[in-house]
């Protein structure tokens, strides 16, 4: 009786792993790299869990695929050897479409449309980014983002300097180290925002871009399906609730000021 | 030499080292101090050496009063020698170098005068092989016998020595205890705090027993030894004379 | 096998050419080994190799290199000034300067480098209106060894026995000097091993200054990483360029340790 119940229990034990393998080769989750360091994209509530437009498009796209979603927060910088190394997925980050980027991982269609602005201390008499590219002009950029890579092939005169941070870069601007600071155009209207007193704003993009969600190489299903969930969403209205949620005021006020909103 | 002390006391935290002493020595040229450790005879060398303040009461040297400035102290302590029981010399020089570092640094000797002067000084003492040798390649009794050059090179008015052959095993002992004696013979003046007996009692003129804070006996060397008047003189003399 | 495991165990300071033998053997197993692991674990990744990216750069990298070497012998010449005077001014007489050396050295060796590089930049630089982040990066690095340094300078102070001191009195020697001719020659000579590990370190912590901007090594790297996305390929000459600059000084450090060892 006994070496009979240790058979049963032994094959029952053997049963549920296999459905748990099974179903978890399907379930294998999706791990999205992003830097929680770009409100209201990608940022952290009170509790310290990740939240954010990217959060919360990444969540949906997992809904879509019938995949549980992990986000891994990284550095700006790392994301592209992350996903390179297969230590992360996709990579939903605000990131830039750019042919150079492309030459490393495939991007899907984009889904956002904005371009690279710049936020100027109070007193700086520059009005294009061309009046920037003088000596003893200095350019804060943040490192790793297109802002430094077009001020490192574009600004042969003025003296570049890298940054970390988003918030260093816009402190050096705030205390005067820094003419201006090349960012996209949503945040630099949010800094400009909090720092009425110190620094102003050119919010005509000089150089457009779009974002995209960035897949390692020689993944075309992934990629396709990807673009699939990009353009069912958008007919659905997601984006707009997107932009509803996080981005209320600033859509009114680019409205205002004659932008259009990009999401 | 004339050492007067007047109300002297010390104290080093809860230990009374010195209790409230009154004492007016004759002229003296070589005075022996002796006692039971702890009892307060290093104290007491230390005060006349310059390197202590009395915390109470006054200090007369030949008649002049010892004041407690750092000025004046700094004065006095480089007008006498003093050598200690070990760790005289600084191991980063030579024998040599020892000796005119104070003869150069602090009396103004020119630095070939000073080198001039200390190796005759070293020659005179056989010590000349070793001039150019630092401490760690010295014996004992050759790094005791430097210490006292140095302090006789710079001409001082009397020497102190505190112990100076208790860190030396006995063939070493011998043979600093001959300079010392070698220095007596030729006028110097000079204290020394010892445990050795027969050598108090063949040098010194003076003796002084020091025990428990206090100077328990003085005395004329003769008398000392052969006629104790203190119980407690008595008894130490019992004890150390035994072997 | 007992045989070889004999060969190559040695007790420290055993001379001889079979001796040397085995030592060079046994540098050479563990490169070996080491290297193994490293080419085992690079042929594991899915990585595109690209070293023609990075060659174009070599300009810049080098210039990174140059300037971090720059950075390093400022502040170690700054850094040795300012611990010397913070030893001196805890071994005071006069409180007040006591306490503030006592305080200066608890609060840089309590908080962390990056912390004080961006109060220092940010806050206190930007008080006093100094906008040039060089000086003031090469100040705050300088100031962070300072502490560590004098430490050093003063257990070498204190480890100058009290009876040479009471010698030097004896003699007459003021305290100026005492430290002068006593202290620290015999000082002077034991500080020269720990100073070399921390000229080493200073080294390596000067790449924290790029969190300023300062444009030294690391951020020169991870800049050429940026434009080439070759991470390994700057990455790996980031290290080794650290290694040209701290494996001299740690050799040399131990030679002069050797030199000048002597008892007391």
């Amino acid at each position: 009786m006994k070496r009979l119940m240790t058979r049963i229990g032994v094959i029952g034990l053997f049963v549920c792993c296999l459905t748990a393998a099974i179903a978890a080769a399907g379930q294998e989750p999706l791990r999205v790299g992003m830097e929680l360091a770009y409100p209201p994209f990608e940022m952290t509530d009170k509790s310290g869990s990740p939240s954010g437009i990217s959060v919360d498009l990444a969540r949906d796209l997992g809904k879509a695929l019938g995949r549980p979603v992990k986000i891994e927060n990284m550095a700006f910088d790392g994301l592209i050897p992350a996903l390179k190394t297969g230590k992360i997925d996709l990579i939903i980050s605000s990131m830039t479409a750019t042919g150079e980027r492309a030459r490393s991982i495939d991007f899907s269609d984009p889904y956002l449309q904005t371009g690279l602005c710049l936020l100027l201390k109070k007193d700086s008499p520059a009005a294009t980014i061309r009046d920037l590219d003088r000596l003893g002009r200095t350019v804060a950029v943040k490192k790793g983002t297109t802002g430094h890579l077009y001020a490192a092939k574009n600004l042969k005169h003025a003296r570049l300097l890298v940054l970390d941070k988003e918030a260093a870069a816009v402190l050096e601007v705030v205390q005067g180290k820094a003419d201006a600071f090349i960012y996209d155009q949503m945040s630099v209207y949010q800094n400009w925002q909090r720092n009425r007193a110190t620094t102003r704003a050119i919010l005509a993009p000089f150089q457009k871009e779009s974002w995209a969600i960035g897949i390692r190489k020689g993944n075309e299903p992934l990629r396709r399906q990807i673009n699939d969930f990009i353009r069912s969403y958008r007919l659905s209205g997601g984006f707009d609730r997107l932009g509803n949620r996080y981005m209320k005021e600033m859509k009114q006020e680019f409205k205002r000021l004659g932008y259009p909103f990009f999401l | 030499m004339r050492i007067e002390l007047v109300g002297i006391a010390k104290r080093f935290g809860e230990h009374q080292a010195l209790r409230e002493t009154t004492l007016a020595l004759p002229d003296v040229h070589a005075m022996a101090v002796i006692g039971p450790s702890g009892g307060g005879k290093t104290t007491l060398l230390r005060l006349i050496a310059g390197l202590e303040i009395p915390d109470q009461g006054e200090l007369f040297i030949d008649g002049e009063r010892l004041e407690s400035g750092q000025a004046a102290l700094l004065r006095h302590r480089r007008s006498i020698g003093t050598v200690f029981q070990s760790f005289n010399l600084f191991p980063h020089l030579s024998a040599l170098e020892n000796i005119v570092l104070p003869l150069e640094k602090v009396h103004g000797y020119g630095r070939q005068a000073a080198c001039d002067h200390a190796m005759a000084l070293l020659e005179r003492f056989q010590l000349a092989p070793h001039a150019g040798k630092r401490p760690a390649e010295l014996s004992g009794g050759q790094q005791q016998r430097v210490a006292i050059v140095r302090a006789i090179a710079i001409k001082p008015r009397f020497l102190l020595f505190d112990e100076p052959t208790s860190a030396l095993d006995p063939e070493m002992t011998a043979e600093v205890l001959d300079v010392i004696g070698e220095l007596r013979a030729e006028g110097r003046d000079l204290i020394m705090v010892t445990h050795h007996m027969g050598f108090a009692r063949s040098v010194a003129d003076h003796c002084l027993f020091v025990g428990d804070g206090e100077i328990l006996e003085e005395g004329p060397a003769r008398d000392f030894f052969a006629a104790p008047r203190s119980g407690q003189l008595r008894s130490f003399l019992a004890k150390i004379l035994k072997y | 096998m007992t045989g070889i495991f004999s060969l190559l165990t040695q007790r420290r300071g055993e001379a001889g050419p079979l001796a040397a033998m085995a030592r060079l053997i046994s540098w050479l197993l563990v490169f070996l080994a080491v290297g193994g692991v490293f080419t085992f674990a690079f042929s594991q990744l899915q990585y595109g190799w690209n070293w023609g990216a990075i060659a174009d750069y070599r300009q810049k990298l080098f210039i990174g290199w140059m300037t971090t070497v720059a950075i390093s012998c400022v502040s170690l010449c700054t850094s040795l000034i300012i611990g010397l005077a913070a030893a001196l001014a805890r071994r005071c007489p006069f409180l007040p300067v006591r306490y503030t050396g006592t305080l200066y050295v608890e609060l840089i060796r309590g908080t962390p480098l990056l912390v004080q590089i961006l109060i220092f930049f940010y806050v206190v630089a930007d008080a006093f209106g100094i906008d040039n982040r060089y000086p003031v990066g090469v100040l705050t690095l300088s100031l962070f060894a300072g502490a560590y340094i004098s430490e050093i300078i003063r257990a070498g102070i204190e480890s100058v026995g009290e009876s040479q001191l009471e010698s030097a009195r004896s003699i007459g020697l003021t305290r100026g000097q005492i430290y002068r001719f006593v202290i620290f020659p015999q000082v002077a000579r034991q500080l020269i091993p720990p100073l070399a590990g921390q000229f080493a370190s200073i080294i390596k912590d000067s790449s924290l200054l790029s969190i300023i901007a300062v444009s030294e090594f690391t951020l020169n790297a991870q800049e050429v990483n940026a434009y080439t996305y070759s991470t390994l390929e700057s990455y790996i000459p980031l290290a080794v360029g650290y290694l040209l600059l701290t494996l001299p000084i740690s050799l040399a450090g131990r030679v002069l340790e050797r030199k000048y060892r002597y008892a007391h």
